[in-house]
């Protein structure tokens, strides 16, 4: 699910004092179109998390880094912290350490990046609901009738009806990474999707974003069948009203040809 | 670990049940465990007034191996004995898990993944894999599909009743294990079941060492605790019973009474006692089964055959640690981890659930040949030994000991051994066909859990219910066997 990447030059200021040399950043590039900032701090292999460099230092400092940067697109979900086996992950939206043994760093990179994709993801869908959910107050009363003076809002409707059918169709999409089921035997990188996806609920926004989608698709839905039907009836309206224009017509041709005849005779 | 559903299940009104007296049948429940207490709910439950109902603890508190106790030094709560409980709702209805629901319980899911061998942790496929190469990996999933395929979830929730698949009545797991051709991934898979198993592969069937090793997997079984302590299921159960509760009365011999009833004499402190019964259950563990005398030849014959059928020991040994400072979380924020000491032993941090812990708690359980070994030391050595066992992550923990306990399970459970048949469900429980009032109740008559012994509380429940309400020799059974001896 990444569609680039690339490792941040070591800019002064950018990585917090105290970490590995060797430790850098890396901006990530996520399929949901956000980007990813990653600190990267390898640790020697073999390191159980136990030996030097002081692990518990180097992940108070990335867990300090990551709560303190502020970043435009940061929302209110907190700060996460996974220690995971000798490694150790912390992730808020838009930002990420990734504390391990070299060997483990890609695994932990990619299973964050492709858990970042799907989150972002989600995020933007919730947020696509809360814009459809506020207007459904205002556009409840055309599900169940239509009337000419909304003619103009036909295209809004529409559009939003749009937008709902689209917005679930990304959760149809999302689902099965949002509730995939834990991976038995265990991989690291399915251990640190699991508890990730645990952690930010996941699944459970889901579900109410799909609730939420539901309920708009099911409001413009049934504002769509109304405008059809006030569409239809205007035009059966019209017809009506050419029908009797000429009934009307053809009853004074035959009035005039009737006179026309009588005079005549 | 579902049972075939009793003989009959439904609400029978007491008056149905009471002779033409008007008398209400008397049962006697012997072992105030899990089994005799959970017996004793079904059998409220399935009648709209409580039976004349008597249940004899020998010691001097209710719940059995459901045990929380509290430490000197501080008020804080450990697990003597059941430290978990299994979760089969993955699967399909799971009784237990309802019924701590339905007493308004609060649960918590606990999990662990890490096995420590060797100093080395291995919490997933790329640990085993750095251990012991691609061979050892590969070598693993391939147990692992094979033991899939042995038994799928629905044969795992099946295995104890008559249904089961072949998986549960094969022979011994060592061959299974066997099959695993890489020395580390043998020793890894060891490692992760041998606590739970509480016995040796070698002596134990080839469906319940996987039954064991496919728990691990939440698609099979999840694990959770009841916080503030596992006990609390057994307090609720017994604190919504209108039985006759008779603590500290050990029954010493069963045998038949006047009028087709049963006769038991008990000790209640100094004294001597006897009472008549039209109902006896008997819902204890094998060693204490084996303590009771039976005093009707048929009887004592059908028992005698009873205890050597199901007499396969398996054993258990818990030791309880209370620190003086929360203990650091665990790799992976687990609540327990698995260590290559004692032939396999599952570490649990039991304070790991509690945000707020000033103290940290270590629950040690020890299985199988280890734990009768080691039952013989003394606590203090008994304590030391284990906690030279620690793990790198936690080793800090060693100088940090307020008070220790240890808890001696020898002969607790069953080890359900390979080659050896279960008999059908009802015979489990009606050892003797001429003692239509005499019953059997045991975690041991199915796979050696509490869901288990639910399992048979809730059978043997529903047939007594179902006999009084009828008559006995009316059940399918009977009929069955009464058909046999006409042929």
């Amino acid at each position: 699910m990444i569609v680039t990447d690339h490792d941040e030059p070591r800019a002064a200021g950018r990585i917090p004092e105290g970490l590995p040399a060797d430790a850098s950043l890396r901006r990530v590039l996520l399929a949901c179109n956000e980007e990813l900032l990653m600190l990267i701090v390898p640790l020697p292999d073999g390191n159980d998390g136990e030996s030097a460099p002081n692990p518990v230092r180097i992940t108070e400092t990335v867990t300090a880094w990551a709560a303190e940067v502020d970043r435009q697109d940061s929302t209110s979900l907190p700060v996460i912290t996974v220690p995971l086996y000798g490694c150790h992950v912390v992730w808020k939206p838009g930002q990420a350490a990734v504390v391990g043994p070299v060997s483990r760093l890609e695994l932990l990179t990619t299973a964050l990046s492709n858990f970042a994709s799907c989150e972002g993801e989600l995020r933007q869908l919730e947020q696509r609901c809360v814009d459809l959910v506020a207007t459904v107050e205002e556009d409840a009363p055309h599900a169940f009738e239509f009337e000419g003076r909304a003619v103009s809002r036909r295209g809004t409707l529409a559009g939003r009806f749009r937008e709902a059918v689209a917005v679930r169709g990304r959760l149809a999409v999302l689902a099965p990474a949002a509730h995939a089921p834990p991976v038995h035997p265990p991989t690291l990188a399915s251990q640190l999707g699991e508890r990730l996806r645990d952690r930010t609920r996941l699944a459970e926004r889901h579900e109410f974003a799909v609730d939420r989608a539901e309920l708009a698709e099911r409001l413009y839905e049934a504002c769509g069948q109304r405008i059809s039907e006030f569409g239809i009836a205007q035009r059966q309206m019209a017809l009506e009203w050419a029908i009797v224009v000429l009934l009307v017509i053809q009853t004074a041709l035959l009035v005039v040809d009737l006179l026309s005849r009588g005079v005549t005779t | 670990m579902q049972l075939s559903p009793p003989p009959t299940v439904f609400l029978v009104m007491s008056a149905s049940l009471a002779d033409s007296s008007g008398k209400l049948p008397r049962v006697a429940i012997i072992g105030g465990g899990p089994g005799g207490l959970f017996t004793a709910w079904h059998l409220e439950q399935l009648t709209a007034v409580p039976l004349s109902l008597t249940i004899f603890e020998a010691t001097a508190r209710l719940g059995g191996k459901v045990c929380t106790a509290s430490f000197a030094s501080a008020d804080i709560q450990y697990e003597v004995g059941a430290a978990e409980l299994y979760d089969y709702s993955p699967v399909d209805v799971d009784p237990l898990r309802e019924l701590v629901q339905q007493l308004g319980l609060p649960t918590v899911a606990i999990g662990g993944s890490a096995v420590f061998v060797a100093g080395r942790s291995i919490a997933n496929l790329d640990d085993l894999g750095d251990v012991g190469g691609a061979s050892a990996r590969r070598e693993f999933t391939n147990f692992d599909i094979r033991s899939r395929s042995a038994m799928t979830p629905a044969d795992f929730y099946e295995s104890g009743s008559d249904h089961a698949g072949d998986a549960v009545a094969g022979g011994r797991f060592e061959p299974a294990l066997d099959e695993i051709g890489c020395g580390k991934a043998r020793r890894y898979v060891d490692v992760m079941i041998h606590s739970d198993l509480a016995t040796e592969a070698g002596e134990t069937s080839c469906g319940y060492g996987l039954q064991n090793y496919l728990m691990n997997d939440p698609a099979y079984m999840q694990l959770y605790r009841i916080p503030g302590g596992n006990e609390q299921l057994m307090q609720a159960v017994a604190g919504r019973l209108a039985a006759d509760v008779r603590l500290n009365a050990a029954v010493t011999a069963v045998g038949t009474g006047p009028n087709g009833t049963l006769h038991l004499q008990f000790r209640s402190g100094e004294r001597h006692l006897a009472e008549d019964f039209d109902t006896v259950i008997l819902a204890l563990p094998m060693d204490a089964l084996k303590r009771v005398r039976f005093t009707d030849t048929a009887l004592a014959d059908a028992m005698r055959q009873h205890v050597e059928h199901h007499d396969h020991p398996a054993h258990y040994l818990r030791v309880s640690v209370l620190l003086d400072r929360p203990v650091p979380v665990l790799p992976g924020d687990d609540a327990y981890v698995m260590l290559d000491a004692f032939g396999g032993t599952c570490l649990y941090v039991e304070s790991a659930c509690d945000p707020c812990a000033t103290n940290g708690v270590l629950g040690w359980l020890i299985g199988g040949t280890a734990a009768v070994e080691m039952a013989f030391l003394t606590d203090d050595a008994l304590v030391a030994t284990v906690l030279d066992s620690l793990p790198p992550p936690l080793a800090t923990c060693r100088d940090r000991v307020m008070e220790a306990h240890v808890h001696r399970w020898t002969n607790a459970v069953s080890a359900l051994p390979g080659g050896w048949s279960r008999l059908p469900v009802d015979r489990r429980h009606r050892p003797s066909h001429a003692h239509s009032g005499f019953f059997v109740v045991g975690d041991y008559l199915y796979d050696s859990t509490l869901n288990g012994v639910l399992d048979s509380a809730e059978h043997v429940a529903g047939w007594v219910v179902a006999e009084h309400a009828s008559g006995p020799g009316t059940m399918p059974m009977d009929r069955d066997r009464a058909t046999m001896e006409a042929l």
